[in-house]
């Protein structure tokens, strides 16, 4: 039986200064090697949560938390940030607002310096991730020159230079153009299933989550409302558009099929098993 | 979103010996030269300085690119000499030298100005050659080895990196004013434009924050760095010359105190003073003409 | 017609039908050294509803800019409501088109919602009467009620997003353009804009949308320019733009998924090119329902 590497135990957290709290008695786990995704409308305390992760919240952000928040085996509470960003990654949502060295080498170098690691393992570890980035070479070229997919790329890269086992992107691609997405995204499932890092992603673009995702974290008002594989999740059509939440548009048309009586069974979350079940249903050939 | 590769201090990469001098020791020469300026009234001294550091320039295979830099000493020298000249900025008594209608002309004036010009040229000069040859990581970690404080230089660092960034956002929020009809200049154009930028400036600075954070920045305890410049024995002798040629002239200026300030050996004639009077106002005059006419032009 | 080495000068304004009329419109900057937009022609019919689709670096924004005025083109002409831009600032342009930008917070300084609301139509001299009437109608259009006398840096981003909308059609511009109106949206606030967008045709405002939502686009707009390397490279229905999968390859784009479902199921088998969940649906009922029959 294999430990969590993460868990959340009655997380209930408050920003300063306000009355509700953000997040309510929150309860979950995530296995190693697991690819998670967090789901719900803006407000609903998804990046709130990702910061408890490495411990940004409540120590840089203030206000009160209770509960316990494990990573890796370590209570967040014991242990400072700088600690915990040697475990933990996280990404956000604005690629450049994350940038703030000369050259790309420094950015990821970044972390390193301030875990005081000597100079030869760093330059190692900056080639090496930014090779697995896919940036392979980049190491003198401005990070405020490069295109938006890149610069995300970059920023996970100085995330990985640390050598993390959780890495946490907040909407990752919000602010990209297709490309970009695509880079982002097929990063992040490599990272998942060739290197076996456990990676939870926020993220509004639910048919990507329901090819990739092992698991779907619903969260709502500051509480998390649903939690297991895309498959039952996105079944839940209704009870997602009630929230404000979309599914993949294959869900949707089961569903509507559903209603009609033209639909048994579990209903598809991706393209290729929405396209087998519609041709059968319309006899085959 | 992106822009061209720059570089924020206008470095220009090449493989020259002057680019591999240590960083620390070209800010030993910017101080000595900061310092002999700004003590000598010796025209020669000044302007010798000023040819050694175009020398340096034309080592450093960044000639052109000074040149261009330097522009800003025509409006500048144009402008010093010819208020000089009129009015200058010594004690009285002022010798006369020509008259030039109902304007008299000094010639302390004269020499004055190019003092003045030949400080800020000099100093220029030196500071433009040295930054456009060492790399900006390499300036920072010059910084740090002269124990400035880590955040410190961390926040000149990352100023500068902001600054074209700035320059961007104030256009991307001018452009959003204008075209809901906001028109020109004036006091009524400043809040429009400034509080967004502003608002854009702390959202940056919050997430950056965090983002730091999270990569354990600002903690205390051993800072490694990534970047490392090697130190010759070569760099070391160019600082020390440079500090002892610093220190040399200064003794001798208080030994030689004549020799400091040639105010009184170097005379110039009155024809000289009036022909370098009518070119500076005229330089002066156009260069303010140039400038309004350009912001006049709209794009 | 001139002859010989005179040019000919494009005529100040000319009668015509359309709400925008770009000709063979060239942009390039540092002295030439970088082409943003080559040879660009686009009609654009009043009332239209149309989206603009691209990477990044396509050219998509650079368009955009030429439309209100922010550029103008290198060579070639741009008429926004006959009106030649080239011969007009910015500022006078803005009351004939508006441009949303991405980032509300890039347009919003006022002290409150309602001044911000304001703004707009008092820079183009609108008189006071009838700007209470538009900042009234707004209020009420956009559901801001409650956040008129809030510091527009007060409240959340979705409605801040509405908040910037709001503030450029105040201004009342026959045209407007909207700059990836749902980018990090969630779903809801996607929802209102998608209805806000429709509103706005159905009213005859010419709306146009750049994105790269494509259910955003499937879901509104009626038609589609895609642009790769500075260039228009397809003008058509959202369908026929959708169901070609050579362009979708070549511009690194996706279909929606329902659009993809559909080309693989019933569009093979005559069926239409789907572009919602509902509309697919249909298709299926109808075709199980005949299969019944026969």
């Amino acid at each position: 039986m294999t430990e969590p590497i993460l868990s959340f135990r009655n997380v209930t957290y408050t920003y300063p200064g306000t009355e509700e709290p953000a997040l309510s008695d929150i309860n979950l786990e995530v296995m190693p090697g697991e690819y998670v995704g967090i789901v719900g409308l803006n407000g609903a305390g998804k990046t709130t949560l990702g910061l408890c992760v490495n411990g940004v919240v409540p120590a840089m952000l203030g206000g009160t938390r209770t509960g316990e928040v494990v990573v890796s085996e370590l209570d967040v509470d014991e242990y400072p940030v700088r600690e915990m960003a040697k475990i933990v990654g996280m990404v956000f949502d604005n690629p450049e607002f994350q940038m703030s060295q000369i050259t790309c080498a420094e950015e990821v170098a970044l972390g390193l310096e301030n875990a005081g690691v000597d100079v030869d393992t760093m330059t190692e570890s900056v080639a090496q991730a930014l090779e697995l980035v896919g940036l392979g070479g980049f190491q003198e070229r401005s990070p405020l020159g490069l295109s938006g997919g890149q610069q995300q790329r970059l920023a996970i890269a100085a995330v990985l230079a640390m050598k993390p086992q959780v890495l946490i992107m907040d909407e990752p691609t919000s602010n990209l153009d297709p490309t970009g997405k695509q880079e982002v995204f097929g990063l992040a499932s490599t990272l998942n299933q060739d290197y076996g890092m456990t990676v939870i992603v926020i993220e509004h673009e639910v048919e990507v989550l329901a090819d990739f995702a092992d698991r779907i974290i619903v969260m709502d008002k500051g509480k998390v409302v649903m939690n297991d594989t895309p498959e039952k999740i996105f079944g839940q059509v209704d009870a997602l558009n009630k929230l404000g939440l979309r599914v993949p548009e294959a869900t949707e048309l089961a569903n509507i099929l559903e209603k009609k009586g033209l639909w048994q069974g579990p209903k598809p979350i991706r393209t290729g098993e929405a396209v087998s079940r519609v041709t059968e249903m319309m006899g085959g050939a | 979103m992106s822009m061209t590769n720059v570089m924020p201090t206008s470095f220009i990469p090449r493989q020259s010996m002057i680019h591999r001098i240590h960083p620390v020791t070209k800010m030993v020469w910017v101080l000595v030269y900061i310092v002999l300026a700004f003590t000598t009234q010796n025209i020669f001294v000044l302007y010798g300085m000023a040819l050694f550091a175009i020398g340096l320039a034309i080592l450093g295979g960044v000639f052109r690119p000074l040149l261009k830099a330097a522009y800003l000493i025509i409006p500048v020298g144009s402008s010093l000499i010819s208020l000089q000249v009129l009015a200058p900025a010594v004690e009285q008594p002022w010798t006369p030298i020509a008259e030039l209608g109902p304007v008299t002309l000094y010639g302390d004036g004269l020499y004055y100005a190019l003092v003045l010009l030949g400080r800020i040229v000099s100093s220029m000069l030196l500071t433009l050659v040295m930054v456009m040859t060492t790399h900006p990581s390499d300036l920072f970690l010059a910084f740090s080895k002269l124990k400035v404080p880590y955040t410190f230089n961390f926040m000149l660092a990352m100023t500068l990196q902001l600054i074209p960034v700035f320059q961007r956002e104030v256009g991307v929020v001018l452009s959003a004013q204008k075209s809901r009809g906001m028109k020109g200049s004036g006091f009524s154009a400043v809040l429009p434009s400034f509080v967004p930028v502003f608002v854009g400036a702390i959202e940056r600075v919050q997430q950056l924050s965090v983002s730091l954070e999270s990569r354990g920045f600002g903690s205390s305890g051993i800072k490694t760095s990534y970047r490392r410049v090697v130190s010759r024995v070569q760099d070391y002798v160019y600082a020390i010359a440079g500090a002892l040629g610093m220190i040399g002239l200064i003794v001798y200026s208080i030994l030689q105190p004549r020799l400091w300030n040639l105010s009184e050996i170097v005379v110039f004639a009155p024809e000289t003073v009036l022909v370098t009077f009518t070119i500076s106002v005229s330089i002066f005059v156009l260069v303010i003409l140039g400038a309004t006419f350009l912001s006049f032009r709209r794009t | 017609m001139a002859s010989g080495k005179s040019k000919v000068t494009a005529p100040d304004r000319i009668e015509t039908d359309l709400a925008i009329k770009v000709e063979n419109a060239h942009y390039e900057y540092l002295a030439g050294n970088v082409v943003a937009l080559s040879g660009v022609n686009l009609e654009v019919k009043r009332g239209e509803l149309l989206g603009i689709i691209g990477q990044n670096g396509s050219g998509k924004t650079t368009l955009t800019k030429l439309l209100n005025r922010l550029l103008k083109p290198t060579s070639g002409n741009v008429y926004v409501n006959g009106l030649l831009t080239t011969n007009r600032s910015v500022q006078e342009m803005s009351a004939h088109i508006g441009y949303v930008f991405q980032n509300p917070n890039h347009q919003l300084f006022a002290r409150t919602v309602k001044d911000e609301l304001e703004f707009g139509p008092r820079n183009i001299g609108v008189d006071d009467s009838e700007i209470d009437v538009r900042v009234n109608d707004a209020i009420e259009f956009f559901g801001l009620e409650s956040y008129i006398e809030e510091h527009p840096y007060r409240v959340s981003f979705p409605v801040r997003k509405l908040v910037g909308i709001a503030s450029v059609l105040t201004m009342k511009p026959s045209i407007v353009i909207l700059d990836e109106p749902s980018t990090g949206q969630d779903h809801q606030t996607t929802r209102v804009i998608n209805s806000l967008m429709r509103r706005l045709a159905e009213d005859g405002t010419t709306v146009i949308c750049v994105s790269h939502d494509m259910p955003l686009l499937a879901d509104v707009v009626e038609r589609v320019v895609v642009m790769r390397n500075t260039e228009v490279i397809a003008d058509a229905s959202p369908r026929e733009v959708f169901a070609d999968g050579d362009l979708m390859l070549t511009t690194n784009l996706q279909a929606p998924q329902i659009t993809e479902i559909s080309l693989a199921t019933v569009t093979k088998r005559g069926g239409p090119i789907a572009l919602t969940a509902q509309e697919l649906a249909d298709d299926i009922v109808r075709r199980v329902a005949n299969r019944g029959t026969k």
